[in-house]
C-alpha cells in the first residue's frame, strides 16, 4: 500500500510525462487541430482525484499557461478550463470515476465543452461556431480521450483504474 | 496510488471556484495592455521552458524537410555560383543601361510557429522571435505562397501574430492586373478548409474575372506592396448596388504553415520581387517595376548601338524557385540606393546582348 506523499510523486510524474507529450511530443506527431490536448486531460484526472475547489484553482492554472501560449481572446481559456476542472470534480460523483471509459469520457465531453466556452467567450462568429463544435471539436475530443486511456492504462496501478465496462 | 477522490463538496471548494471563476472573468475582461503585458511575462518567466520546449519540436520536426531544402538550395547555388560573375556584370550595365535602381530588398527575421491545441489556433499564432531579433508591433508576416498577417505584440523573445483569419484582419488590396482595389477581410462565416477571405469595396463597374490574382497595395504603410494574398474565386455579394464582395482564396494557410518570415525594419515600397514569379501570373509583378517608357512602333535598326533589348525574366536554375526570396536576403540587406538618371548610354560594344 502507498500513501499520500508516494501518490503525489506518482502524479507530478504522470503531469510532467504529460507536460513532455504536450509540448515536445505532439508537435512532432499530430496535426495541430486535432492534435490530443494533453493538458486538457491533465486537468481533468486532477480535478476528478482531488475534488472542485483544487479542479477550478488547476483549471486556473491551466487556463492562464493556455491562454499566455495560445493568443486568442485573453481569459477565454481561463475561464473554460475553470469550469471544466470544476465540473469534472463534481461529475466524478455522480460516475464511477475509477473505470478507464469514464474517465476517457469526461475528457471527451471536458474537452468539448471547453471548446464550447473557449468560442463562445472569444466571441466567435455562428457560422464558425457550429462548425467548430459539430466538426473539429468532437474529433479532437475522441483523439484526446483515446490517448488519455492510453496514458491511464500505462499508469493504471498509480491511479488505481478499472478495466471491466 | 491516487485514486478518484471520495471527497464531498465543502464551503472551501466553493470559495475557491467563485474566487477563481472572479479572476478569470477579471481576465476575460481587462485591459488588453495589462492581459498583454500578463502573458508576455508568463511567456518569459513561467512559461519560458514550455516555449522553448515546443520550439524545439517544432524544430525537430521540419529539420528533415529543411535539409532536404537546403540541400537543394545549396546546389541551386552551386550551380549558379559558377556563372554569378558574369551575370552580375551583366545586370549592373542592363540596369544602369534601364535606368532602374537595385532590387528592393527588406530585411526579416525567419520564425517558427509554435502551434497549440486550441481551437482559436488559426487566427493568432505564437512565434519564437521577439523583440530581441528586432521584431516588432505591425510587422507584416509571410509565407513562401503569400501573406499570414501582421505581429499583433512583440515581447522579447515571442510575439504574438493576427493572421488573416482573424474577424478583425483587414489589408488594403488590389488585383494583379490593377484594374481594382478594395479591402480584404475575413469572411465571418467561414472555418476550417472553407476559410476564405473577402475582397470588398470592389466599385461596381470593376468586374474582376475569376482567377485574378489579389496583392497588396502598400496603402496604410504596414504592408509592403506585392504580397499574393489570394486568388478570385467567385462574387458573393454586392453592397447596396455600387460595390461587389468577392470571394477570395487564401494564398497562404496559417493552421498549416510552420514556418514564416516576417518583415521588419524599415518597410520597403515593394516586395513583389521577393516572391516566385511561379505562384502568382508573371504579370503582376512588373507594376512594381517603374512603367517603360513606350516603345517606338518601328522596329530600331540593328545598327542602333543605345536600343535594348526587355530583358526576359530568369528562372532560377534547378529547383531554387522557392529558395530564390532567401538566397538575396540572407545578407543584411543593403539601404535601397536612388534610381540613377537615365542618361544616354555610352553603350560599349559589349554591353549589347
Amino acid at each position: 500500500m502507498t500513501g499520500p506523499r508516494t501518490g503525489r510523486l506518482h502524479l507530478g510524474i504522470v503531469f510532467v510525462t504529460l507536460v513532455l507529450l504536450h509540448f515536445y511530443v505532439r508537435p512532432r506527431l499530430f496535426d495541430t487541430r486535432l492534435a490530443p490536448d494533453f493538458l486538457l486531460f491533465g486537468l481533468v484526472v486532477f480535478a476528478m482525484r482531488s475534488g472542485p475547489g483544487a479542479g477550478a484553482l488547476a483549471g486556473l492554472l491551466v487556463g492562464l499557461a493556455t491562454d499566455s501560449l495560445s493568443p486568442g481572446r485573453f481569459g477565454a481559456a481561463t475561464l473554460a478550463d475553470v469550469v471544466v476542472g470544476y465540473a469534472a470534480a463534481w461529475g466524478r460523483a455522480v460516475f464511477f470515476a475509477d473505470n478507464v471509459l469514464v474517465n476517457a469520457g469526461f475528457v471527451a465531453v471536458g474537452l468539448w465543452v471547453r471548446d464550447l466556452i473557449l468560442l463562445v467567450a472569444s466571441g466567435t462568429p455562428q457560422g464558425q461556431l457550429l462548425a467548430e463544435l459539430g466538426l473539429y471539436s468532437p474529433l479532437q475530443a475522441i483523439i484526446t480521450a483515446a490517448a488519455g486511456a492510453l496514458v491511464l492504462l500505462a499508469f493504471r496501478q498509480w491511479f488505481a483504474v478499472r478495466l471491466d465496462l | 496510488m491516487f485514486p478518484a477522490s471520495d471527497r464531498g463538496f465543502s464551503r472551501r471548494d466553493t470559495a475557491l471556484f467563485v474566487g477563481c471563476m472572479v479572476l478569470a472573468l477579471t481576465a476575460l475582461f481587462a485591459p488588453e495592455r495589462i492581459t498583454g503585458s500578463l502573458a508576455n511575462a508568463l511567456r518569459q518567466t513561467v512559461l519560458a521552458p514550455l516555449v522553448w520546449l515546443q520550439g524545439e519540436a517544432e524544430l525537430g520536426r521540419s529539420s528533415r524537410a529543411r535539409l532536404r531544402s537546403l540541400l537543394a538550395e545549396r546546389d541551386s547555388a552551386a550551380y549558379a555560383a559558377q556563372v554569378l560573375p558574369s551575370l552580375t556584370a551583366e545586370n549592373e550595365r542592363l540596369r544602369a543601361l534601364l535606368g532602374l535602381g537595385h532590387r528592393m530588398r527588406n530585411p526579416y527575421v525567419a520564425a517558427e510557429v509554435l502551434h497549440q491545441a486550441q481551437v482559436t489556433d488559426a487566427r493568432m499564432l505564437l512565434l519564437n522571435v521577439g523583440s530581441a531579433s528586432g521584431v516588432s508591433a505591425f510587422d507584416p508576416i509571410v509565407a513562401p505562397e503569400g501573406l499570414i498577417g501582421v505581429i499583433w505584440n512583440a515581447s522579447r523573445n515571442t510575439s504574438v501574430a493576427m493572421t488573416w483569419a482573424h474577424p478583425e484582419f483587414r489589408v488594403s488590396a488590389f488585383t494583379a492586373n490593377g484594374s481594382a482595389f478594395g479591402i480584404v477581410a475575413a469572411a465571418p462565416n467561414a472555418t476550417g478548409s472553407a476559410a476564405y477571405l473577402e475582397f470588398r469595396g470592389v466599385p461596381y463597374r470593376d468586374s474582376v474575372v475569376p482567377g485574378t490574382v489579389v496583392l497588396s497595395s502598400g496603402l496604410g504603410g504596414v504592408y509592403p506592396k506585392g504580397i499574393p494574398i489570394g486568388t478570385v474565386v467567385n462574387v458573393i455579394r454586392e453592397e447596396a448596388g455600387w460595390a461587389r464582395v468577392y470571394r477570395v482564396r487564401p494564398a497562404a494557410n496559417p493552421g498549416s504553415t510552420a514556418h514564416v518570415l516576417v518583415l521588419t525594419g524599415r518597410r520597403v515600397a515593394s516586395v513583389a520581387e521577393a516572391f516566385p514569379s511561379d505562384t502568382v501570373e508573371p504579370a503582376p509583378r512588373r507594376d512594381s517595376v517603374p512603367a517603360e517608357p513606350r516603345r517606338p512602333a518601328v522596329a530600331p535598326k540593328p545598327s542602333d548601338s543605345t536600343s535594348v533589348p526587355k530583358p526576359k525574366p530568369k528562372r532560377p536554375p534547378g529547383d531554387s524557385a522557392r529558395a530564390r526570396p532567401t538566397a538575396p536576403a540572407a545578407a543584411p540587406a543593403p539601404p535601397p540606393k536612388p534610381a540613377p538618371a537615365p542618361k544616354p548610354a555610352p553603350s560599349p560594344p559589349d554591353s549589347t546582348p
